[in-house]
Parts: structure tokens; C-alpha cells; sequence
């Protein structure tokens, strides 16, 4: 699962989230949301839905206790 | 089964056993966080040259925090509970030029292993010791650890803990120690920059990691919520540039005052001994 926006995509490798929500919570820009599909263990991984208003800090990846998700830039 | 479409990796995969993941640990917990910080520490220092991956060992004990040992792509040994520094002074003494990493929680390395802990310091073993703290014994169900704070609830202590905590970063300052502080999985960065910092030095370094443990330790204080449990103990965490050791108490309602605490370089024990590299 990934999104970019023109500077920042985001990343998320859907099976081994666990629905902690600490990512949707450090994020400054609310740029993660919940979602509502379940991956291989059944918890429900974020979305990077407003990716445009990713401003790249990098909480999320830094926050992230299962090595889930991570922030790369988008090379234009 | 979700296949997924990514062009590139996380970056810490290299330093991982990717097919050991997801981890064991429940959903919010702080080590994943705290483990994270260290290997980019550890990244940090090998794209340096100061530090060679070959010549890192992870030691570790019994619980939870030393599941590390299982997920980290270095060398890693999981010994007897409590008995990790003994092993890692075993370790580094054979073989001098490695750089050994002792990784457990309170229980582990202030609760059972407390007297290791307390030589280790006294001859200023050349060794990292990073204590993930999350206030109880969590991989047991929950009991009432030596750095519970003073009235919080836990399985064994259903009035609220009668006993002051241990202060472990008063204990090893006052010890030889070269190294001594405390950091939170709050604040990841100052993780990263401590364990970067502390994997340049010589001697006994001792950090300390306030982590999160909602599934044992938040539903007995009603923060069973992983996130509500994490901003929590951000809104508690005060950071400072060099602290007192008078300021170090763990004290859930004033708050952890979290810096380097002690920073010496005194010769470590290997120097002592003559058998030091520099």
C-alpha cells in the first residue's frame, strides 16, 4: 500500500500492521486515517488518504512499533 | 492474502529477520518503537566505519524486551533470566574487539539481574546496557515491578503500589559508570542520538527506555487505548539538556525528567586490565 503525493510517498506494508493507531495519532497533518480493510491477521491498516498535506517528518515511520510503515521522497 | 505492491523496502529490513515478522509483541507496545531507534543508531554508525556489523552482539535475557534478540540480523544470544550481563562480560572479555549490546526490561536487568547490574557498573565493563523500562513484569501477566511508581495499579497490587520505586539511573550514577541516561520511546529521536552516542564511547553505559505497555500495564490504569497510554507518557516526559540526578525520581504524577544525566570518560575495565585495544 503506498501513496505519493509531490514530494513524499508514504508507504505501508499492509501485513504487519496491528491497528495500534499511533501513527494516525503522531501525525501532525492528519495525513493517515483508518481503514476499513483487514490484512492477512485481521487488524485494519491506515491509509494514507490526504497525502498531500504530507509534509515528510517522518513521525509516523520513527513511531511505528512494527516496522510498518516508512516515508521515502519522491525523486522528480 | 494481501500481496503487496511496494517498489522498496523498509529501511531497517537489512538489519532484520524480516520472516520472523510481525512480532511478537502486542499491538502499540513500546519495544518495537524502542528497537527501531536502536537499529537506526546502529545504521547511523555502520554507514560511518566506526562500527563493523560483524563485530556487534546482542545479548539478551527473558522477557519481553528480550525478544529483541530474535528480530535483530546481528549476532544475538537470549541466556538465563537476569544473567545477561554476566554472558555479555563473558563475551567481551574473550574477545575484546567486540562491541557488545545488553537489551531487557526492568524486570530482567533492576529486578532479577540487579546484582549483575551493579558489578557490571562497579568495574566499568566496556558494555551497553539499554533497560527498557514499562513499569511491571509484562511477559508474566502484569506483576508489580521494582520501578512500578508509588500507587499505580498493577495484577499484584490491586490498592495501588505501596513501595517507592527504584531509581536504576541513580543507582548506576552512583556507581563508575561512564554513561548514564534516560530516554523515552516518546521521543525516538533522543533514543536514536543516546544509543548513537553512547556506541562511541568506552566503559559502562547504561540508558534507560520508558516504554509503553498498554495490553498489562494501561488496562490496570485505565489506558488500555495503545495510543492514550503513548501521549500520556509524552505529556509526563520532561526533557533536559543535563539534569541533576537529584531530578531522576520515577514519579507518574511530577513526571520523568529524561537527558544525560552522567557523561565521563574514565578508563573502562578492559583498559585496566591491559587488554583494551586503544
Amino acid at each position: 500500500m503506498s501513496a505519493s503525493s509531490t514530494k513524499f510517498r508514504v508507504n505501508i506494508i499492509t501485513n504487519r500492521c496491528k491497528e495500534c493507531g499511533i501513527c494516525i495519532g503522531v501525525c501532525p497533518t492528519k495525513v493517515l486515517v483508518k481503514g476499513d480493510k483487514h490484512n492477512e491477521h485481521g487488524f485494519r491498516y491506515p491509509l494514507p488518504v490526504n497525502i498531500e498535506r504530507c509534509i515528510g517528518c517522518r513521525l509516523c515511520e520513527y513511531n511505528c512499533p512494527d516496522f510498518a510503515i516508512f516515508v521515502e521522497v519522491v525523486k522528480k | 492474502m494481501v500481496v503487496s505492491t511496494l517498489e522498496s523496502s523498509h529501511p531497517l529490513d537489512k538489519y532484520l529477520r524480516t520472516a520472523r515478522l510481525p512480532h511478537i509483541w502486542c499491538p502499540g507496545c513500546g519495544l518495537g518503537i524502542a528497537l527501531g531507534s536502536i537499529m537506526r543508531a546502529i545504521d547511523k554508525r555502520i554507514k560511518e566505519g566506526t562500527l563493523k556489523k560483524e563485530n556487534l552482539v546482542f545479548v539478551t535475557g527473558i522477557g519481553c524486551s528480550a525478544r529483541t534478540s530474535f528480530y535483530v540480523n546481528f549476532d544475538a544470544a537470549h541466556t538465563l533470566h537476569g544473567r545477561a550481563i554476566a554472558f555479555a562480560t563473558g563475551a567481551k572479555l574473550a574477545k575484546p574487539e567486540l562491541e557488545v549490546i545488553v537489551i531487557g526490561g526492568d524486570g530482567d536487568i533492576a529486578g532479577i539481574g540487579g546484582n549483575h547490574l551493579l558489578h557490571a557498573a562497579k568495574r566499568n565493563m566496556d558494555l551497553i546496557v539499554l533497560m527498557i523500562t514499562n513499569f511491571v513484569y509484562a511477559m508474566t501477566g502484569g506483576q508489580v515491578a521494582p520501578t512500578t511508581p508509588l500507587g499505580l495499579y498493577t495484577t499484584t497490587t490491586p490498592h495501588g503500589n505501596p513501595e517507592p520505586p527504584l531509581n536504576v539511573v541513580k543507582v548506576v550514577s552512583s556507581l563508575n559508570a561512564n554513561y548514564v541516561a534516560r530516554a523515552s520511546v516518546t521521543h525516538p529521536a533522543l533514543v536514536e542520538q543516546y544509543v548513537y552516542k553512547a556506541l562511541g564511547m568506552r566503559g559502562f553505559r547504561f540508558i534507560e527506555i520508558l516504554s509503553t505497555c498498554p495490553e498489562i500495564f494501561g488496562r490496570h490504569i485505565g489506558m488500555r487505548d495503545p495510543f492514550t497510554l503513548y501521549s500520556t507518557l509524552r505529556s509526563k516526559v520532561i526533557v533536559k539538556q543535563s539534569p541533576s540526578i537529584e531530578e531522576s525520581d520515577l514519579d507518574w504524577g511530577k513526571g520523568f525528567v529524561i537527558g544525560e544525566y552522567l557523561v565521563r570518560d574514565n578508563p573502562g575495565y578492559l583498559d585496566r586490565i591491559g587488554r583494551g585495544l586503544k
